[in-house]
């Protein structure tokens, strides 16, 4: 229960943190957005009053008149309440605008990281059972070599082989326009269709892991308790999961709160080179038009998903491994 | 002399008939490197002189094609790989040195410093990393090559500062390291004598996967348009390639080259890194020893086998009598 509070503890700092690089940035750069948005506004013609000044300065939280201080713990209380500010792309509030493309994130890496983690998990208990095997060989060697193809150039030659020029698969939505979003077969199948290759991707990018999981796993299978099991004549299956698996997990479950911020990194490439709607393509679009509060919004968002995920890695590795319950740290 | 090259040279040879992944690799790696910094010798072009006219397919003159532009695919392909590269190294060395002192001086000295630095490199290492790069990169507006790889080395090290920490206190804790506190050396000195050379092959291959990481990284963020479009990057290309639509119009050659060349690069990376490993930890390099291993056990198997069904059979014909 402590060691859960200190991590919770260490959650709240921790996110405080990224709201003040979020709120320092800004005001520390060059680039001020609002002159830089009146400068286009001159551009095209606009014309500005002290008015336009006052609503830009009240849509990014700017003032020149309060001090800075006060200023933060206006945002501060803003982001609280889940005021996000305003997007200047979609002229939504931020939160809107996220948190629709975060339904199709979610989705897409929900299932990722389900299929994933099961194929490398099982191929990497698998394949340090048979080290040495030709099979072994073959499939390490093969995974590290797909997975260190850069996201941008995997997903790039999937889109154009099998969407583009093969025509097998969608080239963009996350359904057909066509239908009603609804919960028939036909809908779920389209959208299970227009997940396929943005989800292979992001599969085929991974498989690295199974090389983490392999050396943990051979790790254990040299431990003492290993033999015992063998000794006491247990089944392989249960020598294999229940006492090599079993630990050789841990520090699979710490890597992958590690990794969640690239597993969205990720997602965000892969969204946008094959025109996926979730929050990767939304952020990628208000980075076009340079629109600071989704920029920052986005990041904040980010930093909530990894925090969850190390938090729910911690209610993991406390339910697996006894040690930490007792320990008093 | 002679002799100590020719030992050397079959020291080498040796090893990369041993390490066949490691080898791959390094000629993976060198060949895009010699390509790269000797480009002038390999292509008539320079990169951005358009020669030709606008996606040109592949041709004896132009043996990756030409580009939007009409630019020589090719040569865009070598002289971009130099920055590219370059990046990738500024970026590893600026990680490396961050994580270096971070790491070494929170599992040295411990305590208070430790507190602090784990707990900087802990908040650090939460807030993801790309969003904030993105964030960095577009108010910076459109930014050149090295303030990218300046980006990329302040928000990434984090990881091998933890990595480091961890391993320095393993060897805090070693005999060497209190005999030579005993014998009253500097603090500098057990840094860097005692503690550091104990680490090279943690060292060596957390610089390598910067290295691949950061390289990977500049082109994402050019690639998604936070790059300086006139200069010549593998992930500038990538860039102008969407820009221009090329995979609508099937000019497959300005998407496929300079993906050809990062992957070739990360993949002779990795699988360095990937022998670095075995070689650091000879449990993992299980391949020769268990294939043996198991030749012999499948011989006594069969043995075993035979002897038991020689046995039976036996006694079944004195059961029989």
């Amino acid at each position: 229960m402590r060691y859960l509070l200190q991590r919770l503890g260490f959650y709240i700092l921790a996110f405080l943190v990224a709201v003040t690089i979020n709120f320092f940035l800004p005001r520390m750069m060059p680039g001020d957005p609002i002159q830089s948005f009146l400068a286009r506004l001159a551009q095209n013609g606009g014309q500005i009053t002290p008015e336009t000044v006052k609503a830009l300065e009240s849509l990014y939280g700017y003032s020149t008149s309060t001090p800075l201080w006060e200023q933060f713990f206006t945002y501060l209380q803003s982001i609280l309440h889940g005021d996000w500010g305003m997007s200047t792309r979609f002229f939504q509030p931020v939160v809107e605008v996220l948190g629709r493309g975060m339904l199709w994130t979610l989705l897409l890496v929900g299932s990722f990281l389900l299929i994933s983690y099961t194929l490398t998990t099982l191929g990497g208990i698998w394949v340090a059972w048979k080290r040495g095997s030709r099979f072994d060989s073959i499939l390490t060697v093969s995974s590290v070599i797909v997975s260190s193809v850069p996201a941008v150039v995997m997903a790039l030659m999937l889109y154009f082989v099998f969407a583009s020029d093969l025509g097998w698969f969608p080239t963009g939505y996350a359904y057909d326009p066509a239908l009603d979003p609804a919960l028939t077969g036909e809908f779920i199948q389209s959208v299970l269709y227009h997940m396929a290759l943005p989800l292979i991707a992001m599969v085929l990018l991974s498989m690295g892991n199974i090389m983490g999981m392999r050396s943990n796993m051979i790790n254990q299978l040299g431990e003492d308790f290993i033999v015992m099991g063998w000794a006491k004549g247990i089944t392989d299956r249960k020598v294999m999961f229940n006492y090599g698996a079993r630990n050789a997990i841990l520090p699979v479950i710490t890597a992958f709160a590690m990794s969640v911020g690239g597993i969205f990194a990720g997602s965000l490439i892969i969204e946008i080179i094959f025109n996926y709607p979730g929050v990767g393509q939304v952020m990628f679009q208000g980075m076009v038009a340079r629109d600071y509060p989704l920029i920052q919004g986005y990041l904040l968002m980010m930093t909530l998903m990894v925090l969850s995920a190390n938090l729910i890695a911690d209610l993991l590795l406390l339910a697996l491994d006894p040690r930490l319950r007792t320990s008093v740290l | 002399m002679n002799t100590v090259l020719t030992t050397s040279w079959f020291r080498l040879k040796e090893f990369f008939l041993n390490n066949p992944k490691a080898a791959i690799g390094i000629v993976l790696v060198l060949g895009v490197c010699i390509l790269c910094f000797f480009a002038p010798l390999f292509t008539d072009y320079l990169p951005n002189a358009r020669i030709a006219r606008p996606h040109e397919a592949p041709s004896a003159e132009h043996i990756l094609g030409t580009t939007r532009m009409g630019r020589d695919v090719w040569s865009q392909v070598i002289y971009g790989g130099r920055i590219s590269i370059l990046v990738g190294l500024v970026a590893g060395i600026f990680v490396m040195f961050m994580a270096m002192v971070v790491g070494i001086s929170a599992g040295y000295f411990g305590g208070i410093v430790d507190n602090i630095l784990s707990f900087l490199t802990n908040v650090v290492m939460v807030i993801p990393s790309l969003p904030l790069m993105l964030v960095l990169a577009s108010y910076l507006d459109q930014v050149s090559p090295l303030v990218i790889a300046i980006i990329i080395g302040a928000t990434s090290w984090p990881f091998g500062a933890r990595v480091i920490r961890a391993q320095t206190l393993s060897i805090r804790n070693r005999d060497f390291i209190h005999a030579a506190e005993v014998m009253g050396e500097s603090k500098k000195r057990m840094v860097f004598f005692e503690v550091m050379p104990n680490m090279l092959a943690i060292l060596g291959s957390s610089f390598i996967s910067t290295v691949i990481y950061a390289i990977m990284t500049e082109a994402t963020l050019e690639f998604i348009g936070l790059g300086d479009p006139l200069s010549v990057t593998w992930g500038v290309m990538l860039y102008n390639a969407q820009q221009t639509s090329a995979i609508r119009i099937g000019a497959w050659w300005e998407i496929l080259a300079p993906s050809m060349a990062l992957a070739s690069l990360a993949i002779g990376l990795a699988l360095i890194n990937f022998s670095i490993d075995e070689i650091s930890n000879p449990k993992l390099r299980a391949q020769k020893i268990m294939a043996k291993f198991r030749r012999e056990q499948a011989k006594e198997n069969k043995r075993h086998k035979a002897q038991a069904e020689g046995k039976t059979g036996s006694e079944m014909v004195g059961g029989a009598v």
